[in-house]
């Protein structure tokens, strides 16, 4: 049996929480905490330093008995983030939970890190932890995440939290489908303004990987760095080539701590609004795994289809420009 | 590579030409080698010549009637040196050539060494496959004796993806002849240098299906220090190798890119042994 407001629900229930002070985060998250070890629940927490410094603070022996995760681990990346969750929850059910409760700060251009993989995240999660009894609460920080980010975040969230207690279903939530269709990400990468280092027609994946080992050379990037920035793009060469629609496109940008590449093709990219951010079935059509290898793999990935009918993955290695306003068509 | 000069007396070299000049003036350079080393050298030739006019295709090497009459030279024709080749299976060509590599250290010689024009071995896919596993073979008996081979191949007649099926069976080959070099090694089931990605995933599963590794207790190291790319799918199809033998595969490399993959795809049967 399920414990709180999530109890007689199956599968996931995702919930954000919107708070303006740190008093306002704590109203949220401490009960959150409480009830699931009361409950006797596991119960995660995957804070940046401050957060769980507050929380800490706020329970009774620091926290004891709470699973504390580093929240820039636990966030290095999306594609990383549902498969460590998933594998814990399911670890944890295995063994008998009726319940995991889990809570964490989902990264934003206010914490840092650009915003529109963990967008898509928000909305993948809906269907990612679909099948498993997971409490998920997303507390977002009002006074540092950008408005765009805060309307991403209504439209993902199926449930509510708000700093007095209350909890209500979330009228804005849009079905994830929906969501991640009309979801073009508004990031580029500023050194993406001058002209490429490298553009090459109908690349080979060697030839790719060429490139990409000899412009990263030329940066500050490390030598584990760059052999996952080539694994990665000779990967998403890979798909173009193969499931995509010629001609195939590379263009390469470097700035002493990054390199930003783009592979494009003329044809709609994969039909799985997920990919990337879960394996795909072997059995697709669309192409393996090599996408969501690639989102683990790079620092920052972005997928973009233009109105001109072209197909873009942009892959970052190093560390991504952060810009404040990250914003979303539609 | 790019050329055929001072091997030693195990080399095993394939070359894919497209001008046969130009391929027997390396024929002579990889035999006059052997000479000076000690072995005796075979030549076994396509041309439709006259069987009195071969050694003139050797003119480059020098004292050719003199080797021929010494013994220290043979020319054959191809029809001749692998009679019923695809009748009598891949194992059985190998102890041909153990044969010969005995007969050359009982006759007082370092070794054998045979250059070969083998196109017209394998012009048709199902010859491809069996000479496949012949090449691995052949190619694991010449890490233990002194026996060395140059395989010449016709471009223009095979096509680059009948070539790089029989190159990518060679631990050395001309340039661009394929993409990676599946071999065998002393210390390991096989060796893969190169590069392994989708463009090379048939030409991989062929190649596997050639070397058929027998795993040691349960284990089957593969030296991969000369492999400088592998992706995904390559990966996947070592790890199904493993898991068809019943084995634990190691893949010896510098790639950090291994582990990394293997943690991300979660392989079990599958572990990287890193070198620096």
């Amino acid at each position: 049996m399920r414990s709180g407001t999530a109890a007689g629900h199956e599968g996931y229930y995702h919930e954000a929480a919107l708070y303006g002070s740190d008093d306002e985060f704590l109203s949220v998250v401490v009960p959150f905490l409480e009830d699931g070890l009361a409950a006797g629940e596991p119960t995660l927490a995957a804070f940046a330093p401050h957060n769980e410094a507050l929380v800490r603070g706020a329970l009774p022996g620091g926290g004891r008995g709470i699973t504390f995760l580093a929240g820039s681990e636990q966030y290095r990346n999306p594609a990383t983030s549902i498969k460590r969750y998933r594998d814990t929850v399911a670890r944890h059910v295995a063994e008998g939970a009726a319940q995991v409760r889990i809570t964490g700060d989902v990264p934003h251009p206010g914490t840092g890190t650009p915003w529109d993989w963990w967008a898509r995240y928000e909305a993948a999660a809906n269907h990612a932890f679909a099948d498993l009894p997971l409490w998920g609460l997303c507390p977002y920080d009002t006074r540092t995440a950008p408005a765009a980010v805060l309307a991403d975040v209504e439209r993902t969230h199926p449930h509510l939290a708000t700093p007095g207690g209350a909890r209500h279903a979330n009228s804005a939530y849009e079905d994830p489908v929906t969501f991640l269709a009309g979801h073009e990400p508004a990031f580029a990468d500023p050194v993406e303004g001058q002209n490429p280092d490298v553009a090459l027609g109908a690349p080979t994946a060697q030839s790719a990987r060429r490139a990409v080992a000899e412009a990263g050379a030329r940066t500050r990037l490390s030598r584990g760095e760059i052999d996952d920035l080539v694994l990665a793009v000779s990967e998403v060469v890979s798909n173009g080539i193969r499931h995509g629609v010629p001609p195939v496109e590379l263009r390469l940008w470097t700035a002493p701590d990054r390199v930003v590449v783009t592979v494009t093709d003329r044809g709609k990219g994969p039909g799985d609004p997920l990919a990337g951010l879960v394996p795909a079935r072997p059995d697709s059509a669309e192409g393996g795994l090599g996408l969501w290898i690639a989102h683990q793999l790079c620092s920052y990935v972005t997928l973009h289809r233009s109105g001109t009918g072209t197909f873009t993955v942009r892959l970052v290695a190093g560390q991504p420009s952060a810009p404040l306003v990250s914003g979303q068509r539609g | 590579m790019d050329g055929v000069r001072r091997l030693s007396l195990h080399d095993h070299v394939c070359w894919v030409y497209e001008d046969i000049a130009d391929v027997r003036k390396r024929i002579v350079d990889f035999l006059a080698d052997g000479l000076a080393l000690g072995q005796r050298v075979c030549y076994v030739t396509e041309s439709a010549a006259p069987p009195g006019e071969l050694p003139r295709l050797l003119d480059g090497l020098g004292g050719v009637d003199d080797a021929l009459r010494e013994g220290a030279l043979q020319i054959q024709s191809l029809a001749h040196r692998y009679t019923g080749f695809t009748g009598v299976g891949p194992a059985d060509q190998v102890a041909a050539y153990a044969a010969a590599t005995r007969e050359a250290l009982a006759a007082g010689y370092t070794g054998f060494r045979v250059a070969a024009e083998a196109t017209g071995l394998v012009r048709e896919p199902e010859q491809r496959a069996s000479f496949a596993r012949y090449e691995h073979l052949v190619d694991r008996y010449m890490t233990r004796e002194p026996f060395a081979a140059l395989c010449a191949y016709d471009r223009r007649v095979l096509g680059p993806e009948a070539t790089a099926q029989i190159a990518c069976m060679h631990p050395m080959s001309s340039p661009d002849a394929a993409p990676f070099r599946l071999h065998a090694v002393r210390d390991a089931a096989f060796a893969v240098d190169g590069e392994l990605d989708r463009a090379g995933q048939a030409l991989f599963a062929g190649a596997l299906a050639g070397a058929d590794p027998e795993p040691a207790g349960g284990e089957l190291l593969v030296d991969a220090t000369g492999l400088h790319f592998i992706d995904h799918r390559s990966l996947l199809q070592l790890a199904e190798l493993a898991e068809r033998r019943r084995a634990t595969l190691t893949l010896r490399t510098a790639l950090r890119s291994v582990p990394r993959l293997i943690d991300i795809l979660g392989l079990t049967s599958i572990r990287a042994e890193l070198t620096s």
